[in-house]
């Protein structure tokens, strides 16, 4: 009890001592000066990239331009159709480890099956799940640019590892919460390991799991424009390029477009989240 | 006719988990399968990837570097989640719409807020990162606004829930003894909430680690910036060293933040 106590106050301690040394890191050693951002010149830039951006006194803006419209749009259909095919893979991959990443799984409360490499297997799969969560997608997409060809392909394979060991976490953990008594009552009726999976655990779990793709699609969309900055394919290669060749219009309609898709996924999560709640 | 409706509900389930994969399968059509999707030297990188991952670069600049780069990874995602903080405690105060007077301002401070709030979260922070350098050029304060905007959003809006949802029967009892509704906020919402709002920003706080890493597409030093240029020398043992202080210090701090959040929420 009071060793409880003590660990709070001591995080709290640490908390605070990590806020203050980060700060006065950050403004002695990497010379933030917060009053400098307000400088004449900064304003000056910062007006002037939001004129840019909203295309006061430009001729022909990228938003009332046709093509660009088109481009654009097409675009957000491709970072559409990569978010899917990443969250497809990652389910994939979920679902194929998720069981015995299961801790009553590997102590085989759960499917009565006890063989000797069952803790083995929950180690491996689950220090899978910690390598490939800790990494940030971009960081994946940066190193898979190395083995495939730009395109939207290797966006989602990046997508789909990060998101493949948070999904895992996530899932393993319904089944660990699972209510025993449906499978010990298949159990006693003398279904084997593969029907107590499909008939008892499968039904229970589904909607659960289905509610986390969903949730975890809705961040996917808001991150594939990112991993099109290291030439994923999508939002984000155009976003990229309008950027360094200061097409300033059409970065201001991609972020339209990608906001515009992000309250969309948002919306249809939701709703579809709601029929298996 | 009611049979088939029943049916149907009683399948909506099933009809729509089989249309979800469905449209996955619709999705791989768009790519075009067949070698031609791996660089002509794919295969001899992958080797060259797995060989690092097992022989990391340990000699001793590297791992000075590496513990530099990650000391600069945590300062920032600690600078980024202390503006987000601030931020989603004053916004989400407004969102939950509790120190409003009437019932118009009260909808109006909520839409709005929460408005505000999901505009700040829709976009990526390294895109608001992108923006920020556009605008006030390279400084340490792009990157730690461009934390702070998504961070906060998304905080803010939890924040917001979280004082909405507390027992409203202490709330009643101060309300009746007279107070107001500032003085409601501060001796009633807020030690409610307290424990769920920190233990929420602390996991959010190992997010923050790995966007604080991200953060070098915009010129901010740390370990995603050393794997960006290790990457680009092809040095794949150093790239690998880098990863495994990014995943220690991810794996730190959601340890602490687990702990941490057990003894809060109980």
């Amino acid at each position: 009890m009071k060793w409880k106590f003590d660990f709070i106050r001591f995080s709290f301690l640490m908390i605070f001592i990590l806020i203050i040394a980060s700060w006065m890191f950050i403004i002695n050693v990497e010379k933030a000066d917060f009053f400098n951002l307000f400088s004449n010149k900064n304003i000056f830039h910062a007006k002037k990239f939001l004129r840019d951006l909203t295309g006061i006194g430009n001729k022909n803006p990228a938003f009332k331009d046709v093509e660009a419209w088109k481009n654009a749009l097409q675009l957000t259909y491709k970072t559409l159709v990569m978010s899917i095919m990443a969250i497809g893979f990652a389910a994939i991959g979920m679902i194929i480890t998720v069981i015995p990443a299961a801790r009553n799984a590997a102590d085989s409360t759960l499917t009565m099956s006890n063989k000797w490499y069952n803790w083995i297997l929950f180690g491996v799969i689950r220090c899978l799940y910690i390598f490939s969560r800790a990494v940030p997608e971009l960081i994946w997409a940066m190193i898979i640019v190395f083995i495939f060809k730009p395109g939207i392909l290797p966006g989602a394979i990046a997508l789909a590892l990060h998101n493949f060991g948070i999904l895992g976490k996530l899932c393993a953990e319904v089944v660990e919460d699972l209510d025993l008594k449906p499978i010990r009552n298949l159990s006693s009726s003398g279904a084997s390991t593969g029907q107590i999976l499909i008939y008892g655990v499968l039904p229970m779990v589904t909607p659960k799991f289905i509610t986390f793709i969903l949730y975890r699609w809705e961040v996917i969309i808001r991150t594939t424009i990112v991993v099109g900055f290291v030439g994923a394919g999508g939002l984000g290669q155009q976003f990229k390029l309008s950027m360094s060749w200061f097409h300033y219009t059409e970065v201001a309609l991609l972020l339209i477009c990608y906001i515009l898709l992000v309250i969309l996924a948002d919306l249809l999560s939701e709703g579809l989240r709601r029929v298996f709640q | 006719m009611r049979d088939l409706r029943h049916s149907i509900d009683l399948h909506k389930r099933t009809f729509l988990t089989l249309g979800l994969i469905l449209v996955f399968f619709w999705s791989l059509l768009s790519v075009e399968w067949g070698t031609n999707l791996f660089h002509s030297g794919g295969g001899v990188t992958i080797l060259q990837i797995a060989y690092g991952f097992f022989h990391p670069d340990l000699s001793p600049e590297i791992l000075n570097l590496a513990i530099t780069s990650s000391w600069t990874t945590l300062t920032y995602a600690v600078a980024g989640m202390t503006i987000a903080i601030l931020i989603a405690f004053v916004f989400g105060i407004m969102a939950s719409g509790v120190i409003s007077a009437g019932k118009m301002t009260t909808l109006f401070s909520m839409s709005f807020f929460r408005g505000l709030l999901g505009f700040m979260r829709a976009i990526h922070e390294l895109i608001w990162a992108w923006l920020f350098v556009a605008a006030i050029g390279l400084s340490p304060f792009a990157a730690i606004l461009a934390l702070a905007i998504p961070y906060g959003g998304t905080l803010g809006r939890i924040f917001a829930d979280i004082i909405n949802d507390v027992p409203k029967e202490p709330i009643e009892a101060l309300k009746s003894s007279g107070a107001s509704k500032l003085q409601a906020l501060f001796y009633g919402y807020l030690p409610l909430a307290m424990g769920d709002m920190i233990s929420y920003a602390m996991y959010r706080f190992e997010c923050a680690i790995r966007s604080s890493a991200i953060m070098s597409f915009v010129g901010l030093g740390g370990l995603g910036y050393q794997i960006h240029l290790s990457l680009a020398d092809l040095e794949y043992d150093e790239v690998w060293t880098f990863m495994f202080f990014l995943i220690g210090l991810v794996v730190i701090i959601d340890l602490w933040s687990n702990l941490l959040r057990k003894r809060l929420v109980e």
